[in-house]
């Protein structure tokens, strides 16, 4: 591990001479006149992460939810087993699907849509190419639901049944257990779900780069181009035969390690954390 | 009624008192041939009994014999598990709440219920004790706080927690917590609790608070407690069933279950020679 | 006081009741969609060809992918072959050894946090580490690559298996007299061999599946290999570059590609699945 930052670290050294800190917040990123900044890359890591974030984490809750509470055993463990699968696809095929398939499904139905509905928001303005930022945000959250979805399941089953049938003994329905009692109950594992989850968003890599666009600008629509650390590195590394370029290329790796790595310890801290609580508890 | 309950006037004048008593008294659950099976498997063969209103019946017998199973179909708490189903009747007041029509929010907030192990849920003193309120009513925040001690006080709690109230449930004694969940039970008023084995998993001084509990919560209440403690069952009860793999083999006043068994099984499971 | 409105209250219950069911509804929906796209675009790229020649130039037709095929079931077997020997001695250490000694959580936790590492960083260590030093792209990087993100996985699975060897096994084999070592081997390796297969077979499913290490590391290339030494062609590169391509055979090819892959890696992980499950019924 330390290997790695230490490696990064030498390997980025012209970059990070030639441009120091401000290469976080340059815009530029021109390879002709070697100049280089990162803003664009991680402007577009965060904002398909958010993307992704607001999709799944609902949709991997209340998938749980069925999962655990409400499902058949039979359909429970059909759906349980789609979810792993889902899971276990490779990245590159998300990322054919999401280029050939995906994209243009979402340029002729669903982009227009939002842009005639909510049009009004720079948000949803622009041409609606398929390829950009929201198609790559939602394909991050299909990649993402699973691994989520998995670990708020196990926490939902390790609820003791009788503080369930307690919740269930005061009058309340299913949903008002749930919401009251059983993400209460395991508050902080959803939360280190949601972590786990946000960490593999953030260096997903094949999947954004097929879909995002590869384009460095930073655009308030969510329908243009961009790019993100990860698909920067993937597109431009074979092209990469200057020094300073490569360089860069380098240390955008070594902000993507940072990132992660600070978002691996604290899911792990906490992780460790909770199952110390759950031993008090027990 | 039960038979023994309904023997012919030649009993002794002890007798003849009770029975008087017992006509006086209004009946508020009346089961009629309560089966239970968990999927295939029968646990409760043609129950029959009366609980009377404001007493406290206590249900007692060997493990496994249908005790808990018993006052779970009382509040259709079994419904939460699959393959889980009762036949027969159990009359609340003129509603039998096993028909398929009856309404399950309305009926567990009308019966309560206290579990075997104390139940409280991962959220602060206050906030479990106005869970129920919460659910149940629209309330102004004075209201709600007003209930919520009221309720605290009820439940013999209050001077021990009214400082804590932001604290977890979890933060508490075994018996504060039971305490908590009996709390939290009574905010909603319901008409029946029940308790289901309430003092096994706690110590024998907090069991005998919470005995005292509840002996002062009859007034209000009808209460049905599943105990595996006869001491128990003879010291806070005033009806006794006797259950035995699933049947029942004796309902009566509990002095005289207790003093004059009618059954020679009830006579041998009380002196201690089986279970 | 006023009573909370009853049909309120179950609205929402019913509403999230169906809500819950349509997300799960979309995960299986989703998956649904992308194998059913992969196998119809897949199968027709199939032929002979496809698995016994070499890619054509753009434009011309025909040839196939039968050096990426070879490329990528050779660094795959590469890199389990570095992979899986140290990975399980890591999880015997952590497992048997190790313990809660502070080093070993140490181990434990550097595991866990490079196994939640993207595997790009890992492409891009690879490549300063060994690509860039010696001066070019070579199967054996890309392999190495493939170990990196292995060895993780396998000592963390290895240790959970090891561990859930019962005590008792290791004691009346000890008792036998038996030195540590044998006893780890012999006994504790044999009693927890599926589980041990179990995670083997989960590591390889995830790594046969990767592009992004592959790119800064084996590369590709368009011939027979000749030696790892050399860039060497591999499935997952030649999907990405042909799918960005504007040649329509290629992108065919690509499609084709990536069916083999998607079987390869479902078929691993059913599979590990299956005889993870066949034990658990056996012990009852």
């Amino acid at each position: 591990m330390l290997a790695i930052f230490f490696e990064l670290v030498r390997n980025s050294g012209l970059s990070i001479k030639k441009f120091g800190l401000g290469f976080l917040l340059s815009m530029a990123w021109n390879p002709v006149t070697e100049d280089f900044g990162a803003l664009t890359s991680i402007f577009g890591t965060v904002v398909s992460t958010i993307i992704a974030m607001i999709i799944a984490v609902p949709l991997s809750i209340i998938t749980a939810l069925f999962l655990v509470e409400l499902a058949p055993p039979i359909l429970s463990r059909i759906v349980g087993i789609g979810v792993e699968l889902l899971a276990a696809v490779p990245s590159i095929i998300y990322g054919m699907w999401g280029l050939f398939v995906f994209a243009p499904f979402m340029a002729d139905h669903i982009q227009p849509a939002l842009g005639k509905t909510l049009g009004f928001l720079p948000l949803f303005q622009g041409p609606p190419m398929g390829i950009g930022m929201l198609s790559a945000g939602i394909i991050l959250a299909l990649m993402i639901i699973p691994f989520i979805c998995a670990v708020t399941r196990d926490v939902f089953q390790m609820v003791p049944a009788a503080v369930k049938e307690a919740g269930f003994g005061m009058g309340s329905t299913t949903w008002e257990v749930t919401r009251k009692v059983t993400i209460r109950y395991g508050f902080r594992g959803v939360i280190g779900a949601c972590f786990l989850g946000l960490g593999r968003a953030v260096g997903e890599t094949m999947a954004v780069t097929f879909v995002i666009g590869n384009d460095h600008r930073i655009s308030a629509s969510l329908f243009s181009a961009g790019n993100s650390i990860a698909s920067t590195l993937a597109n431009e590394f074979a092209e990469a035969a200057e020094p300073i370029y490569l360089s860069s290329l380098i240390e955008l790796g070594l902000v993507l390690f940072l990132i992660t790595f600070l978002i691996q310890i604290f899911v792990q801290l906490w992780l460790r954390r909770i199952a110390k609580g759950m031993g008090d508890r027990l | 009624m039960s038979d023994n309950l309904t023997r012919p006037l030649s009993m002794e004048r002890e007798q003849k008192r009770l029975l008087q008593e017992v006509q006086s008294l209004e009946v508020k659950i009346s089961v009629k041939n309560l089966c239970f099976f968990y999927d295939d498997h029968q646990a409760l063969f043609d129950n029959t009994l009366d609980i009377f209103q404001n007493r406290v019946t206590a249900i007692i017998g060997p493990s496994g014999c249908g005790k808990s199973t018993h006052i779970r179909a009382y509040n259709r708490i079994y419904e939460m598990y699959r393959g889980y189903r009762a036949t027969g009747e159990v009359w609340l007041d003129q509603e039998n709440i096993l028909s398929p029509s009856q309404d399950l929010i309305q009926l567990r907030k009308k019966v309560g219920m206290i579990f075997q192990k104390p139940t409280p849920f991962p959220i602060s003193v206050f906030e479990n004790v106005a869970y129920g309120l919460r659910l149940h009513f629209k309330m102004s925040r004075g209201e709600l706080a007003a209930k919520v001690e009221d309720a605290l006080k009820r439940a013999a709690l209050w001077e021990e927690v009214k400082d804590k109230l932001d604290q977890s449930g979890l933060a508490f004694s075994g018996g504060q917590q039971q305490r908590l969940c009996i709390a939290r039970a009574i905010s909603v008023e319901p008409e029946v609790l029940l308790m289901d084995e309430p003092t096994s998993a706690i110590d024998p001084l907090a069991t005998s608070k919470i005995e005292e509990l509840i002996e002062s919560l009859k007034q209000k209440y009808t209460i049905v407690i599943v105990t595996h403690n006869m001491q128990q069952a003879a010291r806070i009860s005033d009806f006794t069933a006797f259950f035995y793999e699933g049947h029942i083999v004796e309902f009566g006043a509990t002095r005289q279950v207790f003093t004059n068994p009618a059954k020679k099984q009830t006579e041998d499971y009380i002196t201690g020679r089986f279970g | 006081m006023k009573a909370r409105s009853l049909f309120a209250r179950r609205l929402s219950d019913y509403l999230i009741k169906i809500l819950s069911a349509l997300a799960a509804l979309i995960a299986i929906f989703a998956l649904g969609w992308i194998l059913s796209v992969v196998v119809s675009r897949g199968v027709s790229a199939f032929n002979l060809d496809f698995f016994t020649k070499l890619p054509t130039p753009p434009g011309i037709s025909g040839g196939g992918l039968a050096n990426a095929i070879l490329g990528t079931l050779l660094i795959t077997a590469l890199a389990s072959l570095i992979g899986i020997p140290i990975g399980m001695l890591a999880g015997v250490y952590l497992a048997e050894f190790g313990l809660d000694r502070p080093f070993a959580s140490m181990i434990r936790f550097a595991a866990n946090v490079v196994m939640g590492m993207p595997s790009i960083i890992i492409g891009v260590f690879v490549y300063t580490l060994v690509v860039k030093p010696a001066g070019h792209f070579s199967g054996y990087a890309g392999a190495i690559a493939l170990a990196i993100i292995m060895l993780p996985l396998i000592a963390r699975t290895s240790e959970d298996m090891l561990r859930l060897v019962p005590n008792s096994l290791r004691e009346s084999a000890l008792a036998l007299g038996a030195p540590r070592w044998k006893v780890t081997l012999g006994v504790v390796f044999w009693s927890a061999k599926t589980g041990l297969i179990t995670g083997a077979l989960l590591a390889l499913a995830r790594i046969s599946g990767e592009t992004a290490p592959l790119l800064f590391t084996a590369l590709n290339s368009s011939y027979w290999m000749r030696s790892p030494k050399e860039p060497t062609a591999n499935l997952t590169v030649t999907i990405f570059n042909y799918a960005m391509s504007p040649y329509p055979d290629w992108k065919a090819k690509a499609w084709g590609a990536s069916l083999l892959i998607m079987i390869a890696v479902l078929a691993l992980s059913i599979f590990s699945r299956w005889i993870f499950r066949e034990k658990k019924i056996r012990k009852g």
